[in-house]
Formats: structure tokens, sequence, C-alpha cells
């Protein structure tokens, strides 16, 4: 293992597990209002008016009204409002939030508030939705010919549902107005400049007039990619009125319900087949966008551009719509659009196999993208693509060539097994060009007379390590001890914007940033003086242009690559399917850190699970969403995947910092195409199974309508 | 203290029970989900008259606030009732959660109930008035209806000492631990002399109570295990035409077939 | 009226607002325990958890007149010990903490199972961890610390 590989403690460790660390809910609440929401009891209305009871002295109602600024949150478009305008576009859009000091006080005066709707038809079915946000096409190749000249064609429809990124600590955000007259917005996120542009847009104050501080924060996953410049947003206004503090924590059946989550997807795919190979592929991919655009933009973006896998295709077409329902607004989710398509192309990939009689194994191998290739936006795989060697120590860990053969043949007990396999890649980095064109990440090294070195960068430390992991790079140049290298959660008032904490970059990219700061400084380094060095991105040189009008060049500069190995054995008397082993090869390039990257794998790759098994999330004809608390929507406890097991095959990339490449989203993606495969062998009898996640009770009408 | 009692006598708690508004307390495990905070809570663990487990002739009396943990410790609790309480939510949960706090919760996804159920436990209540002894089934009347006086409170769950070695129970849950029951299965045999003497079956968390069926068990009764093989299609189409099952967070058509697949198996294990 | 005594991290304090009132609540508000975490208020998640008596609870499903004359533990108090130290050390060497949100309930969850069984199997640490969701590490880094606790601490527990 290489130097900078080898674990260190945490620098967050000590704070964390003596419970000292302080997240905004954990703040002194003396002089501070609680901020509540008052929310739409429907999917679709016109709010005529709100009958607000007197309030006691103290307390506030804050609306639309008050908003100083532009009542639109910046997120990629601006139809987000702060508080809602005329209609309500989804249950539990705020209305408005009332602010107090005594909780219960508040409460109280929430319940007694009163509105009046004109209630619309809600659009709920994402069949049905006609009205598209973003709408792409994309594809090479001809698509007619190949279809025309197929000895087959194949068609099938997937599913995915929601999945809740349930970070244990719920969104969080607190506003102090500063004696200067600035406005102070701090807590739980991700990506504290886009809470930063967010707020002072709302405020209409300029950029000077706001500083953003990331408190500690108990996970994000994405949920707190945007949603916290919502709420920002919200709290800020609230603050501005009262003149005082203001925090709104959301209770668990809030965040559950009313905050972003993974798109649910429909994926038709269709393949054409000639002699044993697939010559063209077609996907049709919409994803449920919710009520407001929030991010599904990139999210589609992401998603279509994965749509048709891992392999080699030379005929591709794709479209990809992200149409408005009257439901909770999607977002971002580790993975970010990418579990769904995945999800479809691994199991269409799959039946095809399966319906050519040919092992699928075999099958996709014989597909597999190889260094060079054209993806699926003609740019290129510019660097090796280790997925055959990946098959073969998943293989070795689990001998699933033996087992893929063996549950084949037909089983006829109470307890079935079957066992699956997913091939999958995750971008690193920004979508096309958003790194050089939007993002210009800038981090810079300050140096203190006393030789202790600070990061100053605005990547968010949520658990994934990089308050240890940047300042091992930056002590690994340097020649420093660890303790003399430190990174803080950040303030916009003091660090430059590295851009967000998202699309696995930061180590990626912002890492690589800090190695080279740190080369700079070790030229310039003078003892005992105070020093500062800046460093800003550059794209690498072989990347080839992406246009996204055309969906054409480089979508992403490398690609982490994983191969997981799901076996489950289905009780054919409850529908229960238990997970024996889980396996996964992930390349993420060199680990910075050993624990922190197979801490990231490990995790990832449970949620994944996770998704593709029992965390069932569905909205009822009202528009509802009725898995709102921790007994309804379930995700892993320590007993559900006992042996999970994770490796690391290392591809390095010259351009991020000593090889390393994206990770943290990586795990997730594939777990579903594999678990779904492995239920899919269990219960045998050539049935086909397209959605997820794939539930004990799907597991059973299976069964019952295929008579097994 | 305000809003609470913390009783040291059985007496004492029947007499603020009898006295006044008070909401009974024991673990507070469901209670807390939903508190009440308005109400007087009643805090009963320190009881001692229902802290106990001790045994007479025919029953294992477990009092009402002994926690499911404890029970679990306990050498005396069969096998059946400590498969159940195993699966229950978690460690944490388990130590607070008690027998008296399931059956008044009312649920029938309470899997300690399902277990009294198949036992042909009995629940003693008491009040100032005085003491009296019902069945399970009679006590457990639907979803948060029981038969329960204002001032009565629950003493002990009387479990059937004998008769609950030959078993077979399953629990369905979303996930493998920290998880409510989707469908629960509680199956009991017992032979002697080559005749079936009790072929009791019960089924939690998939309708407003648990169920359970004399008269069908009835049917195999008094059978030799081959004869009871000969009955077993009409057996189960007595089950499958009596069982009218509600949709939750699984729908009924799924209980349904869980429950007979349960079932079925049941029968198997005992050769049937 | 009477408060509600109890000791708490060692020392005796009284309580003079409702006996319905959460624990949890309680020990955040009036007592400034921030590492008791609110996870969903409905003892689905183990954040919450606290020793009383030597005994794991998730405080959330606790009324605080439930607690009146025992001994509570947070782990305010219990990181003053010798047995949180192996916890914190073995923690850390695996890099088992992540976001630390369920990091408190965590440990004091492996405390209450080590004090019952000092020489877990593997299952019994994920058996005496299964109330406690973690949504970071997937469990194995946290379960292989436990495992680790156990063994450097051989006769603390």
């Amino acid at each position: 293992m290489e130097t900078i590989s080898r674990s260190v403690v945490r620098k967050d460790h000590e704070p964390k597990v003596s419970g000292r660390s302080v997240y905004v809910g954990d703040y002194p609440g003396e002089g501070v209002l609680v901020g509540k929401m008052l929310r739409s009891r429907l999917a679709r209305a016109k709010v005529l008016g709100v009958r607000v009871p007197p309030l006691p002295e103290g307390y506030f109602y804050v609306d639309a009204s008050d908003v100083p600024g532009d009542n639109n949150v910046n997120i990629v478009l601006d139809d987000t409002p702060v508080y809602c305008r005329e209609t309500v576009e989804y249950i539990g859009e705020p209305i408005a939030m009332l602010a107090g000091p005594d909780e219960a006080v508040v409460d109280q005066l929430l319940a007694a508030c009163e509105v009046e709707y004109e209630e619309l038809e809600p659009v709920l079915d994402v069949r049905r939705a006609d009205f598209a946000f973003f709408n792409y096409e994309f594809g090479h190749g001809d698509m007619e010919q190949a279809f025309r000249e197929a000895d087959q064609v194949f068609e099938e429809e997937f599913m995915t549902g929601y999945q809740d990124q349930t970070y244990l600590e719920t969104q969080g955000m607190m506003a102090e107005p500063e004696a200067d007259g600035r406005m102070f917005v701090h807590g739980s996120m991700q990506c504290a400049y886009y809470v930063h542009g967010a707020v002072a847009r709302v405020l209409g104050c300029g950029p000077g007039g706001v500083h953003i501080l990331q408190d500690v924060t108990g996970g994000g996953f994405g949920g707190k990619e945007a949603f916290p410049s919502i709420l920002g947003c919200q709290v800020a206004v609230a603050a501005h009125k009262a003149k005082a503090p203001v925090r709104c924590i959301f209770d668990r059946r809030e965040d559950l319900e009313f905050t972003s989550k993974r798109h649910p997807s429909l994926c038709r795919y269709k393949m054409a087949v000639k002699d044993g190979r697939v010559t063209a592929i077609d996907c049709d991919v919409t994803f449920n966008a919710g009520a407001y655009s929030t991010l599904s933009a990139v999210v589609l973006q992401r998603g279509i551009i994965a749509a048709p896998g891992v392999y080699n295709i030379p005929n591709v077409h794709v479209r990809g719509r992200a149409v408005k329902t009257n439901t909770t607004p999607s977002g971002a989710y580790r993975g970010f659009g990418a579990p769904q398509t995945f999800f479809a192309v691994e199991m269409m990939m799959d039946h095809v196999a399966q319906s050519l009689g040919v092992d699928s194994l075999t099958f996709k191998e014989a597909h597999l993208a190889r260094q060079g290739d054209s993806t699926s936006t003609c740019g290129r795989y510019h660097f090796p693509v280790p997925l055959p060697a990946m098959v073969d120590e998943v293989d070795r860990a689990c001998d699933f060539r033996r087992k893929h053969q063996e549950y084949a043949k037909p089983q006829t007990g109470r307890y079935r097994r079957g066992i699956g396999l997913s091939m999958y890649f995750h971008g690193a980095g920004f979508t096309g060009s958003g790194e050089r064109d939007i993002i210009k990440a800038v981090a810079k090294l300050r140096k203190y007379p006393d030789g202790t070195v600070e990061v100053l960068a605005a990547n968010g430390e949520i658990g994934q390590g990089l308050r240890t992991t940047f300042p091992k790079i930056v002590a690994n140049e340097l020649n420093l001890p660890l303790e003399k290298v430190y990174y803080n959660h950040p303030d916009t008032a003091r660090v430059p914007d590295s851009g967000p904490t998202v699309a696995s970059r930061s180590l990626m990219v912002v890492g690589e940033l800090l190695r080279r700061a740190a080369i700079k400084l070790r030229a310039i380094w003078r003892d005992g003086e105070e020093q500062e060095v800046e460093e800003r991105f550059r794209e690498p040189d072989f990347m080839i242009p992406f246009y996204l009008d055309k969906f054409q060049g480089d979508a992403y500069p490398t690609y982490a690559w994983a191969v997981n190995a799901i076996e489950v054995e289905v009780d054919t008397f409850t529908g229960v399917s238990k997970v024996l082993g889980a396996y996964g090869s992930f390349d993420v390039g060199t680990p910075i850190d050993y624990n922190i990257v197979m801490g990231q794998m490990e995790g990832g790759f449970l949620q994944g699970i996770g998704y593709a098994s029992i965390e069932k999330m569905d909205y009822d004809a009202r528009g509802r969403i009725r898995n709102n608390s921790f007994s309804d929507y379930l995700i892993p406890t320590t007993m559900d995947v006992p042996n999970l097991q994770c490796m690391l095959h290392v591809e390095k990339y010259p351009d991020g910092p000593y090889g390393a490449k994206g990770a943290g989203e990586l795990p997730l993606v594939g777990a579903p195409g594999a678990y779904v495969e492995a239920v899919e062998q269990a219960l045998g009898g050539g049935v086909r199974l397209n959605h997820a996640p794939f539930t004990a009770e799907d597991t059973m009408n299976a069964l019952m309508k295929e008579g097994l | 203290m305000v809003n609470g009692y913390t009783p040291a006598s059985l007496r004492e708690a029947l007499e603020l029970r009898s006295r006044l508004t008070v909401t009974p307390y024991a673990g507070g495990t469901d209670l807390m989900v939903r508190p009440r905070p308005d109400d007087c809570y009643l805090f009963l663990a320190r009881v001692p008259e229902l802290r106990h487990i001790a045994e007479d002739e025919q029953y294992l009396r477990i009092g009402a606030a002994v926690t499911f943990t404890e029970a679990l410790e306990d050498e005396r609790v069969p096998a059946l009732m400590k498969e159940a309480l195993s699966r229950i939510a978690a460690p944490a949960i388990r130590n607070a959660g008690t027998f008296g706090g399931n059956l008044a919760n009312g649920s029938p996804k309470a899997d300690s109930v399902l277990i009294e159920y198949v036992a042909d436990a009995k629940i003693r209540l008491a009040s100032l008035r005085g003491e009296r002894l019902v069945d399970v089934a009679s006590f457990y009347q639907g979803r948060k209806r029981l038969d329960l006086a204002p001032d009565e409170l629950i003493v002990e769950v009387l479990l059937p000492r004998a008769g609950l070695e030959r078993y077979v129970y399953q629990k369905v849950g979303g996930r493998s631990a920290l998880a409510i029951s989707r469908v629960s299965f509680a199956g009991v045999f017992a032979e002697e002399d080559g005749k079936i003497t009790n072929i009791a079956a019960a089924f939690g968390a998939v309708a407003d109570t648990v169920l359970r069926y004399r008269d069908i068990e009835g049917m195999l009764l008094g059978k030799t295990v081959d004869e009871a093989r000969a009955l077993r299609g009409e057996y189960l189409r007595a089950y499958e035409e009596r069982m009218v099952l509600t949709t939750g967070r699984v729908s009924a058509e799924y209980r349904k077939r869980v429950c007979m697949n349960l079932l079925g198996g049941f029968l198997e294990t005992f050769g049937i | 009226m009477d408060a509600i005594c109890f000791t708490l991290n060692g020392r005796a304090v009284s309580y003079s607002g409702s006996a319905t009132d959460r624990l949890l609540d309680v020990l955040r508000g009036e007592y400034h325990l921030t590492s008791v975490k609110c996870g969903c208020k409905e003892g689905e998640c183990g954040a919450c958890a606290v020793l009383i008596n030597g005994t794991l609870y998730n405080s959330c499903c606790v009324a605080v007149g439930a607690v009146a004359g025992d001994s509570v533990v947070t782990l305010e108090g219990f990181r003053e010990t010798e047995r949180f130290a192996v916890l914190e050390k073995a923690f850390g060497a695996l890099s088992a903490v992540q976001c630390g949100f369920c990091t408190p309930g965590m440990i004091l969850a492996s405390e209450a199972l080590l004090s019952r069984c000092p020489h877990p199997t593997e299952e019994e640490i994920r058996e005496g961890l299964s109330g406690n969701l973690c949504r970071c590490t997937g469990y194995n880094a946290i379960v292989n610390a436990v495992a680790l606790a156990a063994k450097e601490g051989d006769g603390l527990w």
C-alpha cells in the first residue's frame, strides 16, 4: 500500500466520538426563535388566504410578502419559491413560517392557522404528466438500419422508486442577523456557496451581505446539496423580519415527507440483436421530478449518459425527460440519476441473455467497453477499463460463476437461492464542462508563522473524511506531520469557492488543486512568515470538449468502476429474501486513506442494497408520501447484510491526487441490478423482474402470478 | 412530581387509578411515540407486585411490568415466548418494553400477545373492587379495544407451564431487526397416546386483533396424525375461507398467502 | 409539588417540569447534554440512547418521571471512563465514525453490550447494535471496532 493510503485517525474523530461536536441543533436555544413551517395540505391549489391567529409579542408569521429580494431560490433554474406563490404545487409545500421563542406556542399557533384553498386537479401519474422540465435526446449510429437488420428485437420497461437519503441528522438551518448588518446563516449542508448565492439573492443584498458556515453535518448523501439553499433562504427571511436569530430543524416525519429524494424512474429499453450481439440500444428515460425542477436537469443528464451502461454498442439513441408532478420535488442522492438507468440496462442485458439462452455474465462480458472505445456521448474511455479483472476478483470472493450455474437449475424447496451481478461506472466529477465553465474552483493554503497550514476550501465534511484527506495530501507534499495541517468547516467569509461537495468531485478535483498548491508553497516556504498560495482548476488537456446541446464529447474525464455480486436466499413461504453475501470490487483509483475509502464503499453499498430491497416509499392517490416515519421507511440495520465484502481495485487517474478518482457515489449505483437479478434467479421459471425496490410482497406476487 | 405518580405498591397504584384520570406508564416505548403531555402518567415500573416472575402449579405468572429483556434472561420462560421476544425491535426497546404494555397498547402486532393467544394465557386484572382473571382472547377485543375498566390495571400474564414445547414460530418484519411485524404466526402442537390433543394456530398483525379459530382446530383434535393428514385439505380450506385480513404496510392478499403458507408449513412440521 | 430527582452523570439533579416530558428533550434542553441526538423521536434509530442504571434505553421513549431515583448516564458522563477510552481508540483505529450523528448512541450501545457480554461474537455485536441506525458506514467498521475494543479492553468489562 502506498504511504498516502495508510489509514490515520480521522481529524474529526475525537470531537465526534466524545459527543463534543456541535451540530446546528446543539447551539443553546436562549434568544433563538424556533421556526416551523405552515405547509400545504393539498397537492395543487390556489391559496386564497391564510387566517393567522393573533400573535403574542415576539412571534412572527413569515411568508412570501416578507422576502426583501427575489422570492426564488437559485438552484439550477429559479422556479422553487422561498414561500409559496399564488398556488401550492405539492403536499407539504411551505406557505409560511411561524417563529417564536417557545416551541409549544409555535405549534399551537400553527395549528390555529387556517388556509383557504381553491383546489386544483393535481398531476400525480408520471405516465400522464404532460409537462417536462427538461427533455434531452442524443445518440449515434444508424438506429433504423440496426433495428431493420436485427435477428431479434427486445423491449422492456423498468421502474425504480423513491429513495430517501436518511442522513441521521435531519435538515436544519439557522440564521442570525449580525451587528454589521450581514446575515449569518449556518447549519447542516454540503455546499456553503450554493446557500450563499441563494440567500444573497433572496435578501437582495449582494454577496457581501451574507456569509454561510457549514456546521458539523450529520450526513448528506446528496440530500443536503440543494435543499439547504431552500431552508437557508426561509430562515434568513424569517430572521430578517424578526431581527433575531431563527432556527428551523425538521422532525423526521417532515424530513421524510417533504425534502428531496431520489427520482422515481420509468425506463423503456429496446435492443436490437444480430448474430448474438447487441447492435442497437434505444433508451427512453423518464424521471419524476416532482413539483419544482431543483436539480433535475443535472440528475437527468447523468442518468441518460449512463443509460447504455458499460457496454460498447454501435448504435445508440437516448431520450430523457424530467416531468412535473404535484409531489415533493426530487433531487440529488448519491449516484445522481445513474442508479436508475444502470438498473434498467443491467436487467435488460440479463433478460436478453436469458432469452438468447446464453449465460448473462458471458453475454455482458462480450459487450464490455474497452480503453479507447467511444462513450455513449462519443467521448472516449481514455484510461483502462478494468472490469474483466474486477469480475475475476468478485468471482474469487464468492464463487460467482459456479453458483450462477448451480442456482440456474430448477429449485423446488421452501428456500431457494440466486446470485446476481452488475457492472457499472461512475463518471468522476461534474458532468460535461461544468468544472471548467461553471464551477471554476479555487483553493488556497495559508501558512501561519508557527508553521501550521490551513486548507482554505469550501467543501463540506459530511462524514466522507475531507477534514482528514485534504490535510493528508497537503502534509504529504510539504513533508509535515499531519497535526500541522488542518481543515475547518468552511465559512464563506473566509474561504474561496472551491465548488460544491457533490459529484464525487471534492477529493479528485479540489484535492488535486491542494496538492498543486502545496507544491507551490513548498517552493516558496519561508519559516516564521505567513504565506498564502492559491490554485485554480485547469481542465486536463486530453478532454474532448463536451457540448451539452448535442450531448457530445467527454462527459467525464475518467470513470470509477465497479462490479457487484449479491447472493440471496428467498423464503417462498414469506417472500422474504435474505442477503447471504454482498461482494463489491471498486476502482476509485488510489485510496487517499484506506479506512476512509472502505467506509465509503461499505456504507454506499449497503445503501444500495437498501434501495434494491426494503427501502420502499410511495405516495397515495392524493399525492401524500405515506412512508413518513422510521417504522414505515426502513433502512438496513446491523443485522440485514452481515456479510458485506468490499475490495479495492486500483486503476490510477493521472490527473487526480496520487491517482485518486471520484469515490463517494460509486458503491451505491449497481446494487439494485445485482440484487434483483439474484432474486429473479432464485425464483426461477424464467420469471422476469423489472422493478426496484423488489420487496417481500413483490416476491410473493411474482410467485403467485407465475405459479412458482 | 408534576403530571406523574410513582406508586410504591399495587394498592397505591389502584387507589390512584380509581381516584384520578391517569395514564398507566410501564416501559414507555409505545406511549412515548405519541405522548400525551397533558395527561398524568402513572409510573408502574417500580410496583413490586407487577415485577415478579413466579410459578404455580399450572402457570408461569409474569408481572405486567416485567420487561422483555428480563423475561429473556429467565430460564422459566418457555422457548416459544423467548423466540418471539428476541425478535422484538432491538435491545433498548426490549429493555423498556413490558408484557403489560404490549397488551395495553392494543395492537394486533404485539409479539408477546400472539404467544399468549396460542398458549391460552390468562390475564389477571385488578382494581380496588377486586380481581378478575380473563382469557387473553376475551381481553383483547380489537385494535385499541380492551376489556379493561378505567379503574383497573393489568397485573400479570398467566402462561400455561406445560404444552408449549412443540411449536412453530415465524415473524415476518420489514427487515432483520428493529421491525414491526407485518405477519406473525405461532402454532403449538401436542399429542398424547397417538391422538392430537392440541393444534393451536394464531396469526398476528393481519387483522384488528390476533386471529385464532378454535372450531377449525377442533377438526383435528382427537385425531391421529394420519387421520389429520387426510383432513389437511379441508382444514386449510376452512382457514382460507375464514380469514379476512386487512391491508396495512403490506396488502391483505400478501398477508393471506403468507398465513396460509406458514399454516401449511406448521402442519408439515408435525407430519400432517 | 416535588421535583423529579435523579442522578445525572454522577451528579444529583432535580427537574421541576412535567413528568411527561421526554427524557431526550430534558437532557438536551434543560441540561445541555447535546451528545444525546434526536434522530426520530419514536425509538427507531438509537441516536438518543442513554444508560439508565447501566441499561440501554432510547431517551426519546422515556418520560422523565420514569427515571426518578435512577442513575442516568449520557456520553458526557461515560466519556470520562477507562472503558470509553478503549472504545474511543478502537473506533478511531478503524475509522468507525463518519458523520458522527449515530456515534454517541453507538458508543453507549457498545458499552451496554460489553457489560453484559465482554467477549461477544460478531453476531452478538450485530444483535447488540441492532437498534442503532447508521447510514454512513455500512456497519462493518463499527462491528469490527467493538470486537477490537473487547480484545484490547480485556478485563475492563
